[in-house]
């Protein structure tokens, strides 16, 4: 096919006859952004499955550390010999449990299925500037996802070093059997995962700046795609680094070298005395990319709930370029904050503080992201849908999360909660639960644009409601356990009589999880049947601003039939005043608006500005609060 | 069609009820009357699993039902809004008790009420509840706004929203807010990790502790309150940690599998590590520094209530301080700890002195020693 046809604005689409399409160029090595991202979707699915599946056996291990369950030594052979989980399994699954969701489900899953999605459909484009770059990320990708499924297969189990695998026990086989060819394969499916990554992200970032249609300037691009735009430009200047860093570890495991070695005595080191390196040289390697990880995983869920909450409070994101602000505020610092998971390595205490100080300003922005989410659903008329369900699950998660950020960033805090449950619990909610529900709230929302079919709405419903409480349930308590000084990645609390009062506690989060796990099975169900059996979708559900809803319903390659539309407006032109309808897309010119580029005039300047009067009670609270701080 | 998917999903669900039961039934047959008894909890286990993931698509199916039913009347028979919008109410009344009741009854297993071990400890634990509090103040009120919105600002169709897309004046406020009650937090917090990590007092006494797969070594330095230089290469051959007893300062160091530190003075720890990355973790001293190989880490501290003191403090007379291991290291990570005792002066210098030195010159020197290092010459530089 032909380039110049793809990105020609004047050109026909559709009846060209050169997409004569056989099963392989459209399900398997399809260059369509389209069902690119479904690809990544359904992969990034099936991964966090196994991840969560992980998640129930370590928990049963947690909650009944000496009951044997002969169904282990079934699945799972030498590894739940007498139905008890070996401790090295037990290290080895935590270790895939968190690189499959942290790297598998919640950067390719989520990033690659929306970026690839969102992007050219959001913007105005055929396609991604080089969908064959697109076809190479997502087949990157799935080679990493197979390499990375395979060291569950190979004599001495797949990498146990825990996902941030710390040499030198990632780089010392003796040290424990995961770090023999587990490891080996760890490392070849990161770099694969590293490639996909960065080919995604360069093309992201090529779209974005020069793809986009006439008039979608850059203030009136969707929140979403501005939240792509930096997740991609976070992943282009930090995942290199963990490139860098994982092939020097694998020249200590494999050639010798003692990059990050110093002081091992050659019987423990394969015959060659390791003296010179630093084990702490891979930390700042690792949490270089570590850290900007964490938002690459959390805003694109953040851009996607932007999205979402304006479109069903029906009113706009308040705060537009507020948002924007924060976003780039963020990722801006999260290049320079990766020591705060440093602080008790023996680095220089001034370094310490440094680092504490960028931490607690991440908090700022995030704040303000916060309240604006909180402002949009002010006075807003809510569509109480499943994806708006989860979106406020995600602010709810943000917050409760977020907060405890400020305890674990403070580095004199951070001494005694350091690698407790507390940081579980932390990580837990900010960027694991609520990431999830923002991929989640994507998929309720698009759905429609993937499949043409809509998701059922009662089973979204009983997802939500079933997985925020499970969620909160899981993590909420571990808060308590890491405060009494319970040590994360352990196999069993038997050997100390203090911990034994979170026995308790313990079975509660197995149970909870696995009422998660429940929820989740709807979910998938869900998921499959809609895209066969599901009720069809018109062509724009939601009733959204955004560009993607002016496409036909059936896929097209070149996503619009003839000339591609012009964008008149910003995407959040909500119940504007004095218009019949709640809701004008952005395609939609003004009364005598011909060039794209001016700006429409529907809402006076005066009354964009004006601030409401308050309703009564918030008028009431608002004098009581006055009277109680001294004010009246 | 649509009837046949409604009966046809019945169907699938009393084959899941008679292939659980029957299940339960082949397994007590096979098995013998003591093992009977055990795996018919397990089964009523399964049992109780699969009944709520029935229970879960009943639910469903219930939902699903009555939503066709809606359709054929043309009209909504479930209001999806409505339900979400006091379920909303609902979580947050519920889930805000939930809160309450876990700081309250939660909280005490925590440190919020263990008494401070160490010096720092107070001022530790107030750094955390002005965090807490502070954190818990935003943490309910955000919730309550978030929550009571969605329930208020349910869509109604005879309503419109306000289009109201931004307000500087706001922006600034709660821009400006967090960062002001964030300088407080960094500049507090600073102080306090200053605090922690500068070293006070000189006179401190000097003591390694050695991680290695999967114990602890404590090396004392002797009455010379300086301990002898080790080799790598040495270790597990002259000795586990492989101090050469014949180097300067190392004849008088003294190797011990306990902790044992004199209560009310600076301990100054040397981490130091055989094979690779252990943490050494004392969580009632609120202490913890990573012990990693080829580079040398410490962290002083000053235990002020006794093993015995404490004991009597938590009603609890089995207590002991612990260090345990906080950094994965391997298949036995999770039973690599310490005991930790806090001594009287008098018990530590009695227990000090009972411990062989590395030479028979140095346990020698070390009884004739008075570890109350204040007045120890030696001790001073």
């Amino acid at each position: 096919m032909s380039a110049a046809a793809i990105h020609s604005d004047d050109q026909l689409h559709g009846d060209h006859g050169h997409h004569k399409e056989t099963f392989i160029s459209k399900y398997i090595f399809s260059m369509d952004h389209k069902m690119i991202s479904k690809q990544f979707l359904v992969t990034g699915i099936i991964m966090g499955v196994i991840g969560m599946l992980m998640s129930l056996i370590f928990r049963l291990q947690l909650a009944y550390p000496e009951t044997s369950f002969p169904i282990f030594e079934t699945i799972l052979g030498e590894w739940g010999k007498g139905g008890k989980i070996d401790p090295n399994f037990y290290l080895a699954l935590i270790t895939i449990h968190g690189t499959i969701m942290v790297f598998f489900v919640l950067t390719a899953g989520l990033s690659g299925t929306f970026s690839n999605l969102l992007i050219p459909l959001q913007l105005g484009a055929r396609d991604m500037a080089s969908p064959f770059l697109n076809m190479l990320s997502y087949w990157f990708f799935f080679t990493s996802s197979v390499v990375m499924l395979s060291s569950l297969f190979v004599q001495g189990g797949p990498a146990s070093a825990g996902w941030t695998i710390y040499p030198p026990l990632s780089a010392l086989p003796k040290a424990i059997p995961g770090s023999g060819t587990g490891m080996t394969l760890w490392l070849v499916s990161m770099i694969l995962f590293i490639v996909s990554s960065l080919l995604g992200s360069i093309n992201y970032v090529a779209t974005v700046i020069n793809m986009r249609t006439k008039g979608m300037k850059m203030t009136r691009m969707p929140l979403t795609i501005w939240a792509f735009l930096f997740t991609a430009i976070l992943g282009i200047l930090s995942f290199p680094v963990l490139f860098g860093g994982s092939l020097l570890l694998v020249f200590d495991r494999s050639f010798g070298t003692s990059f990050y070695l110093n002081e091992i005595p050659a019987d423990l080191a394969g015959g060659i005395e390791r003296v010179g390196g630093s084990p702490i040289l891979f930390q700042h390697l690792f949490w270089f990319l570590g850290h900007p990880e964490v938002y690459i995983i959390l805003l694109p869920a953040l851009g996607i709930t932007s999205e979402v909450i304006a479109t069903n409070a029906r009113k706009p994101i308040f705060g537009y370029r507020a948002m924007i602000g924060s976003i780039m505020a963020i990722a801006l610092l999260s290049f320079i904050v990766w020591g705060h998971h440093m602080f008790i390595t023996g680095m220089n205490p001034f370094l310490g503080s440094v680092f504490m100080l960028g931490t607690l300003i991440i908090a700022v922005p995030s704040a303000v992201k916060t309240f604006n989410y909180l402002g949009t659903l002010w006075k807003g008329n809510l569509r109480l849908n499943p994806q708006m369900m989860f979106a406020i699950g995600l602010v709810s998660f943000f917050i409760s999360g977020g907060l405890t950020g400020i305890f674990l960033g403070n580095a004199a805090l951070d001494i005694n909660l350091h690698d407790t449950y507390f940081v579980v619990a932390h990580f837990h909610l900010v960027m694991g639960s609520a990431a999830i529900f923002g991929m989640i709230c994507g998929i309720y929302h698009w759905y429609p644009k993937m499949f043409g079919r809509m998701m059922n709405e009662s089973l979204g419903h009983i997802h939500f409601w079933l997985t925020i409480v499970s969620a909160y349930c899981v993590f909420f308590p571990m808060h308590f356990m890491g405060l009494a000084g319970v040590p994360r990645r352990y196999y069993a609390f038997t050997a100390y009589d203090q911990f034994n009062v979170f026995v308790d506690m313990n079975k509660f989060i197995t149970y909870a999880a696995f009422v998660g796990g429940i929820a989740q099975l709807i979910f998938l169900f869900n998921f499959f049947f809609s895209m066969f059996k599901g009720k069809k979708a018109v062509q724009n559900p939601w009733e959204s601003n955004t560009m993607e809803w002016t496409t036909p319903v059936k896929h097209l390659h070149g996503n619009w039939p003839g000339e591609i539309p012009h964008v008149y407006r910003w995407p959040y032109d909500y119940s504007v005043p004095g218009h019949d309808k709640d809701f004008i897309p952005q395609t939609t010119p003004d009364y005598g608006q011909t060039d794209p580029l001016s700006e429409p005039k529907v809402v006076p300047a005066e009354d964009r500005m004006k601030l409401p009067t308050l309703e009564k009670e918030e008028a009431v609270l608002f004098s009581l609060a006055k009277r109680w701080l001294g004010f009246a | 069609m649509k009837h046949l998917k409604i009966k046809a999903s019945f169907v699938l669900m009393i084959a899941m009820i008679l292939f659980s039961s029957l299940s339960l039934f082949a397994q007590d047959m096979t098995t013998d009357v003591a093992e009977a008894a055990k795996s018919t909890a397990s089964n009523i286990n399964w049992l109780i699993a699969g009944i709520a993931i029935l229970l879960v698509f009943i639910i469903g199916m219930i939902f699903e039902i009555l939503t066709k039913v809606g359709d054929v009347q043309n009209k909504q028979v479930i209001n999806w809004g409505k339900i979400n919008r006091y379920l909303a109410l609902v979580f947050l009344v519920v889930g805000m008790s939930a809160f309450a009741w876990e700081m309250v009854v939660h909280g005490k297993l925590t440190f919020f009420t263990l008494p401070a071990a160490s010096a720092h400890a107070n001022e530790y634990d107030n750094m955390f509840m002005i965090t807490l509090w502070l954190t818990g103040i935003v943490f309910v009120i955000t919730h309550i706004l978030l929550f009571w919105y969605t329930y208020k600002y349910k869509e109604d169709k005879k309503r419109k929203a306000l289009f109201y897309p931004d307000n500087h004046k706001l922006e600034l406020l709660w821009t400006i807010i967090p960062a002001a009650v964030l300088t407080i937090l960094v500049v507090r917090g600073l102080i306090v990790w200053n605090d922690m990590t500068t070293s006070k007092d000189k006179d401190a006494m000097n003591i390694e502790v050695f991680g290695y797969q999967f114990a602890w070594n404590a090396r004392y330095s002797g009455a010379d309150n300086k301990l002898g230089k080790y080799d790598f290469r040495q270790m597990g051959i002259v000795n586990a940690l492989g101090v050469d007893s014949t180097r300067e300062f190392a004849g008088d160091d003294v190797i011990t599998t306990e902790l044992h530190v004199p209560v009310n003075k600076a301990i100054y720890l040397h981490f130091r590590s055989k094979d690779v990355i252990h943490s050494a973790y004392l969580p009632h001293f609120r202490v913890q520094m990573n012990v990693v190989p080829g580079l040398p880490t410490k962290f002083d501290f000053t235990p002020i209530l006794t093993t015995n003191e404490m004991r009597v403090k938590l009603e609890n007379p089995n207590f002991d301080y612990i260090l345990l291991c906080n950094k994965i290291c391997g298949s036995a990570h999770y039973r690599m700890k310490m005991k930790v005792i806090v001594d009287t002066q008098a018990e530590f210098d009695k227990w000090i002195k009972e411990q062989p030195a590395l030479t028979a010159k140095g346990t020698e020197t070390n009884s004739a020693h008075s570890f109350i290092s204040k007045e120890n010459p030696l001790a001073s530089n």
